[in-house]
């Protein structure tokens, strides 16, 4: 386990970044209760096996006496780092980003099966959308009763998104909470 | 448009040949003849002779009416005074029997009867009250009453005529010598009224008949430049009310040089010339309007007359120029003005009828213009008028589409023909041509009905409509794109703001009208408007709460009129809102706003995310408890509703601090969070509530009550008040002493109900005494206190009686202990003896 250096950090943050925009210093400055201390410490980025974790520095600190190979995870994993050096988000990171999201889109009970297995978001299971998305913006996907179920990128404006016929794509599909069952092993 | 052609009716009879006067030899038998039969001579008077001479000297003509009328104004007055009247006209006046021309009543009240002379231009002055502008009922009637003046005279009127023809001329030279003379001996009071009197006469006769009498508006124009300003007045009033009347529904349209030069009927050049006088006296009057308007004196008069006759014939020449005149005083500083001006618009728009649609998109237009070139600096009701504008959203195309098809494929039917039947016979060619021609006519008669037809047709329509409703939406922008630019650079502003009251004063009423039109506008602009008003939602310097919670309100009407499109989350101002309500301060806002905003953005059937209810609930609570009875009560009913609606957010009223598991992410409120999402609220506990359930005001207590029981009894009674806006209108300040008064009565029954009964009597003697003060009988108060006081009597009795049977019991008991004692003793004494023995 080592801490982020200067090019990874910037990587991650941006990626964040997309989703969270001005919130992202909710992740990275909120007092951390964990632990004994009276005195709560923060979060902090750690790479261990080319995954990214979340964690608070009370953990990090006790996570040091577990050799290497022996250490799984710690914290919350929040993506990942592949061969050619990019960084991808992983589901794990939903709760984080759900509550930090600035573009939110909400699922129609419908089309919350096709999202869950895998699929894009049409416009025709639109329920709700937030105002003020541009392209390429990182949207949360939520159910109706508020639900996170994962997250994407957004396809279309807002703007866009009324002129579209029901079967345009809204948001591209990255992550979804389904991973879990289909993707159990590569978590 | 078309002129109105004459109707014609059976010409008269042709002329008799021609037979020069003089050889006319009247005897005498034939005048007893003519006198007894007067029936028989009445063929002999349709002649046309006369109505050619008029015409023919109808130039000279018209001084002479003029003046005539004015004499003849003049002579009824002057009948007592002066003598050394116009004897010459007098011999030409003619008495005319009462049932052909009506009197007139002058403004003295006498009863004046129309003398008749010679001139037959003077039978125009026939009052019969029709009204008729045909020339050839006023033909008839003239050639009535010649008829009666040629009887009377009897003898070679038609040489008469020639010779007053010749002697009028010479005739004309001395009269206005006299008239010059009578002027200067009246007396300047007598001038007005007589000129009063005139008016009334012009006005009077031009109503009645306006095509014989359009020279007097020439008259009363003169009036207009008079030196008396009462005068002017009543003149421009006067003129006013003609022209309303004998206006004619359609556009005149003088005749071009090419058909002046045709030969045309007299019916025509009659109508003609009219047309041509009303037109030019029309413009004078106009601009004699334009010109008062400057004149601070006559301004109100002169905005009235130009607003009025906009009114009435805004489809008649020149109305361009007098809409103009009408928009340029719409943001006067005058009220009167402005307001005239400003209703005067507003029927224009709500009355398209009348002009098909042009004046409005003219008005419209002008209006944009003018805010664009004061820069916004206007005042509200200049914009206020766009909200009467009305569009027509369903513009169907009812047979055009038919028509383009129907066309092309006849085309390709007659080229298939000719194609596959090159060599035909006749027949098909015959055929084919009659079609031909039959499409032709059709075509034809389809244009000339467009061209006759008043309203403009659908595509007119659709382009009228589009050009109003992109210079509205200009100026709504241009508007806001101001207020914009106010509030970035307000700092400077400050100082020398430009209006008395307002940097941005036509801010309410561009948001009004931005809320009536939302659905007309394209859908590639709201994302813009959206913008503007999210900015200017968070413009902390510059607008007031009040204007930035009408932004928020407006938008969310904008993304509600359009919500079958998408349905969109507006978080912009979800934010707003809640930071807005810390700003709230109840003396300075207005409370009907905040409550507009309550209902709008968080009553109405929105769905909400979880932690967004719960921040706004916490924070209405926490609200509630700071202001008055009226926004308690509008916060309170928006708490109730938020809560029923999200059952989630019910942890709320659970008493454990932390939340638990529903709390979400954030674990812990925070409560000066600017971001609802972010607040943490479902963590929080409503406290609040438990002290509002002790609020003074009864309504209050029993909300606050009924919502935190709401999760131990899910079928809540409903409350009367729905709505915030209802609870802050029902709570406000006017009806808060009545409500006062019964909690004082109730309070003071539980305090009676709350002793022992012990002293009951004496607490209710009280309330007794509460209560009688209130009423005012002596006797009462006195047969009560005679009351109090005999009980209070009877109950020391009572006592007293009781005290000492306790003491006289006491003293029985003593008394015998004592006599068992003395038993004893007695028993013991004889026991002594008896053992001493």
């Amino acid at each position: 386990m080592r801490p982020l250096d200067e090019a990874e950090t910037t990587v991650v943050f941006e990626k964040l970044l997309k989703f969270t925009g001005n919130n992202l210093k909710n992740i990275v400055e909120s007092p951390a209760h964990e632990g004994p201390d009276p005195n709560p410490g923060r979060y902090c980025f750690r790479l261990q096996k080319n995954r990214v974790h979340y964690v608070s520095e009370a953990l990090v600190k006790r996570a040091t006496n577990i050799s290497r190979k022996n250490l799984v995870s710690m914290g919350t994993c929040v993506g990942r780092f592949t061969h050619g050096g990019k960084f991808h988000l992983t589901v794990q990171c939903l709760g984080l980003l759900a509550a930090n999201a600035k573009h939110k889109v909400w699922l129609k009970p419908t089309s919350e099966m096709s999202f869950l297995y895998g699929n894009h978001v049409l416009k025709g299971g639109l329920g709700r959308i937030t105002d003020g998305i541009q392209p390429g913006d990182g949207v949360v996907v939520f159910s109706m009763s508020d639900v996170p179920l994962g997250f994407g990128n957004a396809a279309k404006s807002t703007q866009d998104c009324r002129k579209l016929d029901p079967n345009g794509i809204v948001v591209h599909h990255q992550s979804d909470i389904g991973e879990y069952l289909r993707m159990e092993d590569d978590l | 448009m078309g002129r109105k052609k004459p109707q014609k009716i059976a010409l008269p009879p042709a002329l008799p040949p021609e037979v020069p006067d003089e050889d006319v030899e009247v005897s005498d038998e034939d005048l007893e003849f003519v006198n007894e039969n007067v029936d028989f001579a009445g063929f002999l008077s349709t002649l046309d002779t006369h109505t050619i001479d008029k015409h023919v000297n109808r130039v000279a003509d018209a001084k002479k009416v003029g003046e005539d009328a004015l004499e003849a104004a003049y002579e009824k007055r002057l009948q007592k005074n002066k003598k050394k009247k116009d004897t010459e006209e007098e011999d030409k006046r003619v008495e005319v029997e009462r049932v052909d021309a009506l009197p007139v009543k002058s403004l003295d009240g006498k009863l004046y009867y129309r003398n008749l002379s010679e001139k037959k231009a003077e039978g125009g002055e026939l009052v019969d009250g029709a009204g008729d502008d045909q020339k050839d009922m006023g033909l008839v009637r003239l050639t009535k009453a010649e008829k009666r003046a040629k009887l009377k005279k009897s003898k070679k009127e038609a040489k008469r005529l020639d010779n007053e023809a010749g002697g009028e001329k010479g005739d004309e030279a001395p009269q206005a010598a006299v008239l010059a003379e009578i002027q200067k001996d009246l007396s300047a009071e007598e001038i007005f009224e007589s000129k009063k009197q005139k008016l009334a006469e012009l006005g009077l006769a031009l109503q009645a008949d306006p095509e014989a009498n359009i020279k007097s508006l020439k008259e009363m124009i003169q009036l207009c430049k008079d030196p008396n300003p009462t005068i002017v007045k009543l003149s421009l009033l006067s003129l006013l009310a003609v022209y309303k009347s004998i206006i004619p529904g359609y556009r005149i349209r003088l005749p071009t040089e090419k058909e002046l030069e045709m030969k045309v009927s007299k019916e025509v050049k009659k109508m003609r010339f009219y047309e041509s006088t009303l037109l030019s006296t029309y413009k004078g009057y106009l601009q004699r309007l334009v010109t008062l308007e400057q004149d601070p004196k006559f301004q109100h008069v002169a905005v009235r007359c130009i607003c009025a006759l906009l009114d009435a014939a805004p489809h008649f020449n020149f109305w361009q120029s007098l809409l103009s005149a009408v928009v340029s005083s719409i943001s006067s500083t005058d009220d009167i003005i402005r307001k005239v001006s400003c209703d005067t618009i507003k029927s224009l728009f709500m009355n398209e009828g009348k002009h098909g649609g042009e004046a409005t998109i003219e008005a419209v237009r002008m209006i944009a213009d003018r805010v664009k070139a004061l820069n916004c600096q206007m005042h509200p009701d200049s914009i206020e008028v766009f909200m009467s504008l009305t569009f027509d959203e369903d513009l169907v195309k009812p047979d055009k589409v038919d028509e383009d098809k129907k066309k092309p494929k006849y085309n390709k039917n007659n080229k298939r023909k000719n194609a596959e039947e090159p060599a035909q016979v006749l027949q098909n060619d015959k055929k084919r041509s009659r079609k031909e021609m039959a499409t032709k006519m059709r075509e034809e008669v389809a244009a000339d009905f467009k061209a006759a037809a008043f309203t403009p047709d659908f595509a007119e329509k659709k382009k009228m409509q589009s050009d109003t409703l992109s210079a509205v939406f200009e100026t709504y922008f241009r508007v806001l794109k101001q207020t914009m630019h106010s509030t970035t650079t307000s700092s400077e502003v400050n100082g020398n703001s430009i209006s008395a009251h307002d940097p941005h004063p036509l801010l309410s009423p561009c948001l009004n009208g931005l809320g009536k039109y939302s659905h007309l506008i394209d859908l590639d602009y709201i994302g813009d408007l959206m913008n503007y008003l999210k900015r200017l939602a968070g413009a902390t310097n510059g607008l007031i709460i009040s204007e930035r919670l009408r932004c928020c309100i407006i938008a969310f009407r904008v993304m509600r009129s359009n919500l079958d499109a998408l349905n969109v989350d507006l978080q912009g101002f979800f934010v707003q809102l809640y930071n807005l309500l810390l700003e709230y301060r109840p003396g300075r806002d207005h409370g009907e706003v905040l409550a507009e905003a309550f209902k709008i953005m968080l009553c109405d059937d929105r769905h909400h995310d979880m932690q967004k209810a719960a921040a706004f609930v916490k924070r209405l609570a926490t609200f509630s408890l700071c202001f008055g009875s009226a926004e308690s009560m509008a916060a309170l009913v928006t708490v109730r509703h938020l809560l029923l609606k999200n059952v989630k957010c019910r942890n709320l009223l659970e008493n454990d601090a932390g939340g638990g598991s529903v709390s979400g992410i954030v674990a812990r409120y925070q409560p000066d969070a600017t971001d609802p999402n972010l607040s943490g609220a479902l963590a929080s506990v409503l406290w609040e509530l438990n002290l509002l359930s002790r609020h003074y005001h009864p309504t209050i207590s029993s909300i606050a009550s009924g919502i935190a029981n709401m999760s131990a009894a899910p079928g809540q009674a409903i409350l009367r008040i729905n709505s915030p806006q209802q609870a802050y209108r029902d709570l406000s300040l006017e009806k808060e002493a009545f409500d006062l008064q019964q909690d004082v009565v109730k309070s003071s029954n539980k305090r009676k109900k709350s002793l022992p009964n012990g002293a009951s009597a004496r607490t209710s003697l009280e309330t007794d005494i509460a209560m009688s003060d209130s009423v005012d009988e002596e006797e009462e108060l006195s047969r009560k206190f005679c009351e109090h006081f005999r009980v209070l009597e009877e109950m020391k009795e009572n006592e007293r009686a009781r005290d000492e049977l306790a003491r006289t019991k006491v003293a029985l008991q003593v008394y015998e202990e004592y006599k068992q004692l003395r038993k004893k003793k007695s028993k013991k004494q004889v026991k002594t003896v008896v053992a001493a023995q």
